[in-house]
């Protein structure tokens, strides 16, 4: 004896509804029920994105603030105390830069003391 | 072609048409988690989220049907991965054991047919269940299950081969 593939088809489908069962849920529980899950997701993401962006607005005005740092001087005490010294800021530079070629020969050929030692 | 009930997010997909599958996909859902309803609930309303936000985007180019089955089970497959990772934590770190806890909510029904079914490895069950129970060409079913058309025919021979031996052992004896 062959079964069929429409006899087994039919079996294996009442033995699969049987084991399911009748409890089912209905659709628009369900639906509802994502609804509210979605929305919530979306508030969630809403949040975040409001204080990334209240967390960048903080951190831009920070650096804001540092760039605007005052220039402060070397106080002379301070250096001759000191082995050790940092230029505190950039804005100290000198503004006319070292010409290596047009300035060192000049102090290479110099013949003028100072201090006791040539130059 | 845009239904008046379409969703923002997923222009091809309308809640109409996902009420008319619903009990279908459901039943899918329903063996996807051994029965358990409370899961089987929890993975429909998670599935109509992913269609809600657009993270599951249908192009139209498989039918919905197909679509929405092939979420419901990468969703199912992703949690129990989820899961299956917890125990294990949690094994490592309690000495007892907590087999209670991953015991299969099987039904219990004392039908040889269904027994024959549940003893067929997974994706001969699965191929079994989407062509017999849920009405899909064996393409559709191959494309659910994420495996090729080919191998999908050869898993749902298999099955109907083991099914119809154990069919006619039953009907001898």
């Amino acid at each position: 004896m062959t079964i069929s593939d429409e006899t087994l088809r039919e079996q294996v489908s009442r033995a699969w509804r049987r084991a399911a069962g009748e409890d089912h849920s209905s659709f628009d529980s369900v639906w509802q029920s994502a609804q509210q899950r979605h929305a919530a997701l979306r508030r969630r993401y809403r949040r975040f994105a409001s204080v990334a962006a209240v967390a960048a607005v903080i951190v831009i005005g920070l650096n804001l603030q540092t760039a605007e740092e005052e220039a402060t001087y070397i106080e002379i005490a301070d250096l001759l105390d000191s082995t050790y010294w940092s230029a505190p800021s950039d804005v100290l530079l000198p503004d006319r830069e070292f010409d290596i070629y047009r300035d060192m020969p000049v102090l290479f050929e110099s013949t003028e003391p100072a201090g006791g030692a040539l130059l | 072609m845009r239904d008046s009930d379409a969703l923002e997010n997923n222009p091809h997909v309308s809640r109409s048409a996902l009420e008319a599958i619903h009990g279908q996909v459901y039943g899918w859902a329903l063996s996807r988690c051994d029965f358990d309803h409370a899961t089987a609930e929890d993975l429909m309303q998670q599935a109509y989220v992913e269609l809600l936000s657009g993270s599951a985007r249908f192009d139209n180019k498989a039918t919905l049907k197909t679509f929405v089955f092939g979420v419901v089970q990468n969703l199912a497959r992703s949690r129990f991965r989820r899961v299956s990772t917890r125990l294990r934590l949690v094994r490592q770190y309690r000495q007892e054991s907590i087999t209670d806890a991953v015991e299969a909510i099987e039904p219990v029904i004392d039908d040889g047919l269904w027994r024959a079914v549940r003893a067929l490895p997974a994706r001969q069950r699965d191929i079994i269940e989407l062509v017999f129970c849920r009405d899909l060409t064996i393409e559709q079913a191959a494309s659910v299950m994420g495996v090729s058309t080919g191998t999908g025919r050869v898993h749902y021979d298999r099955a109907k081969k083991a099914l119809r031996s154990r069919l006619q052992d039953w009907a001898e004896q």
